[in-house]
């Protein structure tokens, strides 16, 4: 046995957070995909589309991805450095800091106190709350892997390490603004500059919140769960730096087409196309490791789950650098295909992942097994359902958008007036909240699932005393 | 199953520990070699290409 | 290959940084340091309390989620929508909102393009103009009244100059005046081309090929119905636009040809046009590209079938 304990606590009360603001991302989402084909669900003030649009975006990302983020890197980090955190107290304050901030993010954004800047909406002072909370994140697992008992660092922690550093720099310079109250602000940087600095934050916020963190929990979870040793160390190495370098440079993958300076666009776009050759040294790895027992896919649960989950990043990784392609955003840029782009990678690759990490946490943390694998396989089955209907309903109408945008007559004038595009959308957009509602149901058997698990967990705890 | 330790020599793999697959590798020079001539053609003080001029000629015709 | 840097920490953190820096250095920061990322075109003026008081309400209802503000220099979307966007257009603009979706139109040409009343009317309830709309009402922001000193401290933090008469004005004003003032001047600073249609047509000095053609009138009011009668209202009597059945044009007695409507509908009105020798005021949209030659001229006899029939009453 160990002579250490663990901060479980802190971790569970992550994981737990983080669904609940998952379910209020997720019901958002429903709801805002329904205003897309019926306006009467619009209610002023505070639930019009405009402003829950932002109330999803930064529910799911903050909510459901940093939480989950926050609690499974502690988790990872324990582990890996064979000795609990070196702040336990701090981390329990960073659990509710966490939740404090969420809850006013929430509040402050219904309002309608939104910087306009993709994934970085929320106001000054929240923004300061921000920081703090990645400070005292960055300080306790820097804290406990220089105390580490284990010399050698694995992997999952140069990909938390990247994290770290990576999101202090984007979030602080993105968010620079000159305050005029407490509830707005201006950004210190304006126009063609102000767009290129957004989309270095922003797509670097895909890469350093949707990307590395997820691939620490992939590193350590997969071998975890399946016995089966990484294929290639080597591999790992190369991949984990050409991708961190690489990240930076492609923000303007984002604006192409616009006023930016051409050669920023070019330069973005080359490193862009680069970047299917990092990412797929973490899919190779991933394919490779469980090459050597592909039996696992059918008895193991979670092998199916990362499998799955690393195949979307594979698929988003080829989609997003073809996308940046000049020739290929001129049809799909400001359609529906990208909300199609976006959902593969946050529903299939981030969901499935964060998902399975936590089905393989929890029994552990409760010296227990998963209430039901059945169940736990019904949830795989309508999470991909419904992911699947909503990436391909969005790429088919995004693509039907973008060709009827461009369509001419014979004569050289437009085919299409902008409504007569607009109402060719909503099949797919009904189609979108039905694939929605499957995935949220898929969601319900996991959270039934996990709450099972931890009565279960909690009964035996007891009984054992 | 309570395995509260975590092994690190569990977690890769001894004999590949140095294996980089061929087709990866290829994928990523050739790439590095794309993004060069992409650079190279369509930045405007090397080649002459301009977003402006792209779209001059397509109304042109 | 297990190098000493993945047992030491920190400086594993230092080297992993200078590692994204470098792109950050090279498309970002340098980038920042010259003139190249601050153009400014000689019209552009920075906005004054009002319209930036509707910025902030367009920023707050999150507009930019369904809008655009920038146009690419594609053909067909230069058709649409009009001049192509420049870096210098958007040197007040902190921070920019080109946006990254169109659910809705793109609006960076859209100052202007309506009078304010169509502005209005179509906040107050876009399903009127358009049944399959999916744009929210904003009627609502009728009667919310602006706040002279927020506005006067949001000036001050921009950095715009200002007047005082200019903020006091405020009080009178409310939210959906200030939004529709800043939609009017989106784009303002750039100058209009016409559009880069394939056919420009010239005045062809005839009659209408269709004149007293039944059929052409028929399909004429379905037309009428369809595009015009949102703003020169069901029977053409006149609401945001003129009245078409009257003996006026652009505002002066006495009949204009076959030709001058036909013209009108295809290329619309800018304010100080002048057609005619009458001058506009600007505000009717441009049909070239969404209606074809026979359809143009369809409308036309339609409008002159009206024009006789309410003579005759
Ligand atoms: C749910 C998406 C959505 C939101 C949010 C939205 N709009 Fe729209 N908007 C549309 C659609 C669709 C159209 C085209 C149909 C119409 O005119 O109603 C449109 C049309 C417009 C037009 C007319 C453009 C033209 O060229 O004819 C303006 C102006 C406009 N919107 C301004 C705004 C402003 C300002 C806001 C925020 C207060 C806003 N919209 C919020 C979807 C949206
Ligand atoms: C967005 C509102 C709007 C729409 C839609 C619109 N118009 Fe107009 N129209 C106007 C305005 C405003 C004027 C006055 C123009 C000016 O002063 O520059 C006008 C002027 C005219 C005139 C000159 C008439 C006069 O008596 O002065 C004609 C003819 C006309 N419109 C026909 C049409 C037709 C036909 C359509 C449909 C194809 C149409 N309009 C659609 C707003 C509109
Ligand atoms: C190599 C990897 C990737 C590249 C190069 C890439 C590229 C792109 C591009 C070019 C766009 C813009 C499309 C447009 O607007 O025309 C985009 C949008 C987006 N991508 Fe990716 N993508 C990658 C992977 C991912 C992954 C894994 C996720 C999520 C888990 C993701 C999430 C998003 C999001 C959220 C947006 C929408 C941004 C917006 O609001 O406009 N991407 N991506
Ligand atoms: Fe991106």
């Amino acid at each position: 046995m160990n002579d250490y304990q663990y901060d479980n606590g802190t971790v569970k009360g992550f994981i737990v957070s983080s669904i609940f603001w998952g379910v209020v991302g997720i019901i958002v989402g429903l709801w805002i995909s329904i205003q897309m084909w019926s306006p009467a669900w619009n209610i002023p003030p505070y639930f019009t589309f405009g402003r829950l649009r932002v109330v999803h975006t930064n529910g799911l990302a903050l909510g459901l991805g940093v939480g989950a983020i926050f609690g499974i890197c502690y988790y990872i980090t324990m582990r890996l450095t064979k000795r609990p955190l070196l702040f336990p107290r701090l981390a329990r304050f960073h659990l509710y800091l966490f939740n404090a901030a969420i809850t006013l993010a929430a509040l402050s954004l219904f309002a309608g106190m939104n910087q306009s800047l993709e994934y970085a909406e929320l106001e000054w002072p929240l923004d300061i709350g921000v920081v703090v909370l990645w400070v005292i994140f960055a300080v306790n697992i820097f804290g406990t892997i220089i105390k580490r008992k284990e010399e050698q660092m694995y992997i999952s922690l140069w990909f938390i390490l990247a994290t770290v550093v990576t999101v202090a720099v984007l979030y602080i310079v993105n968010n620079l603004a000159v305050p005029a109250s407490l509830f707005k602000s201006y950004s210190i940087f304006a126009g063609v500059n102000s767009a290129n600095v957004q989309w270095w934050y922003g797509h670097n916020a895909v890469g350093f919140i949707f990307t590395t963190p997820i691939l620490a929990m992939f590193y350590y979870f997969l071998p975890k769960s399946t016995g089966l040793p990484i294929y290639s160390h080597r591999l790992s190495i190369v991949a984990f730096w050409s991708l961190v370098f690489a990240y930076l440079w492609t923000g303007a993958h984002h604006l192409v087409y616009t006023p930016l300076p051409d050669w920023i666009q070019t330069l973005g776009i080359a490193f862009t196309i680069f970047l299917i050759a990092p990412s797929w040294g973490s899919v190779v790895n991933g394919f490779y490791t469980v090459g050597a027992d592909w039996s696992q896919m059918r008895n193991n649960y979670l092998t199916k789950f990362f499998i799955l989950g690393i195949t979307f990043y594979g698929l988003q990784t080829i989609q997003g650098p073809t996308q940046g392609l000049r020739i290929v955003s001129q049809l799909i840029h400001y359609t529906d295909w990208v909300p199609g782009h976006v959902h593969m990678g946050t529903m299939g690759w981030v969901t499935m992942t964060v998902a399975a990490s936590i089905y393989y946490i929890i029994p552990k943390i409760y010296n227990t097994e998963i209430h039901s694998v059945k169940v736990a396989n019904a949830h795989f089955y309508l999470v991909l359902t419904g992911q699947l209907i909503f990436s391909i309903t969005m790429w088919f109408t995004g693509i039907q958008q973008g060709a009827l945008w461009k369509a001419t007559n014979p004569d050289g004038t437009l085919k299409y007036t902008f409504m007569e595009g607009l109402i060719k959308n909503y099949p797919f957009w009904q189609m979108r909240t039905v694939g929605g509602l499957i995935f949220t149901v898929g969601m319900l058997f996991f959270i039934y699932n996990i709450y099972m698990t931890v009565r279960k967990g909690k009964a035996l705890a007891a009984s054992s005393i | 199953m309570i395995n509260d330790t975590d092994n690190l020599e569990a977690f890769e793999a001894k004999e590949t520990v140095n294996k980089l697959p061929v087709s990866w590798l290829i994928l990523f020079w050739g790439l590095i070699l794309w993004g060069i001539y992409y650079f190279v053609s369509y930045t405007p003080s090397i080649s002459g290409w301009s977003q402006e001029k792209a779209y001059e000629e397509s109304i042109r015709k | 290959m297990t190098g000493g840097i993945y047992k030491k920490p920190v400086l594993f953190a230092i080297v992993a940084t200078v590692v994204i820096l470098i792109g950050t250095m090279v498309t970002m920061f340098i980038p920042m340091l010259t003139s190249q990322m601050h153009p400014r075109l000689e019209d552009l003026k920075p906005f004054t309390a009002i319209q930036l008081a509707g910025r902030d309400i367009y920023q707050r209802e999150g507009c930019n989620n369904c809008h655009t503000q920038t146009v690419r220099p594609l053909k067909t979307e230069v058709m649409r929508y009009g001049e192509y966007s420049k870096a210098g257009e958007f040197a007040y603009d902190r921070p920019f909102l080109w946006g990254s979706k169109r659910t809705g139109p793109d609006l960076a040409r859209v100052g202007g393009k309506y009078p304010d009343a169509w502005h209005y009317r179509h906040f107050e309830n876009p399903q009127a103009f358009f049944a399959e709309s999916n744009m929210p009402a904003y009627g609502w922001l009728k009667g919310k009244k602006l706040s002279p000193s927020d506005m006067e401290s949001h000036m001050k933090a921009i950095g715009f100059t200002y007047s005082v008469e200019e903020i006091s004005a405020l009080s009178e004003k409310d939210e959906l005046d200030a939004l529709v003032s800043y939609v009017q001047i989106i784009g303002a600073s750039v100058k209009k081309k016409p559009a880069p249609a394939a056919v420009i047509e010239e005045k062809e000095h005839v009659t209408n090929p269709f004149a007293g053609d039944l059929k052409a009138i028929e399909s004429g009011e379905k037309l009428y119905a369809a595009n015009c009668a949102f703003c020169h209202g069901p029977n053409a009597k006149g609401d945001i636009g003129p009245d078409l059945t009257d003996d006026e044009f652009l505002y002066v007695k006495g009949d204009v040809s076959d030709d001058d409507y036909f013209e009108i509908i295809n290329n619309g009105t800018a304010p100080g046009m002048v057609e005619e020798g009458r001058t506009a005021k600007g505000g009717m949209p441009s049909f070239k590209d969404s209606l074809d030659r026979n359809e143009r001229w369809s409308l036309v006899a339609y409008i002159r079938a009206i024009q006789v029939k309410g003579a005759q009453k």
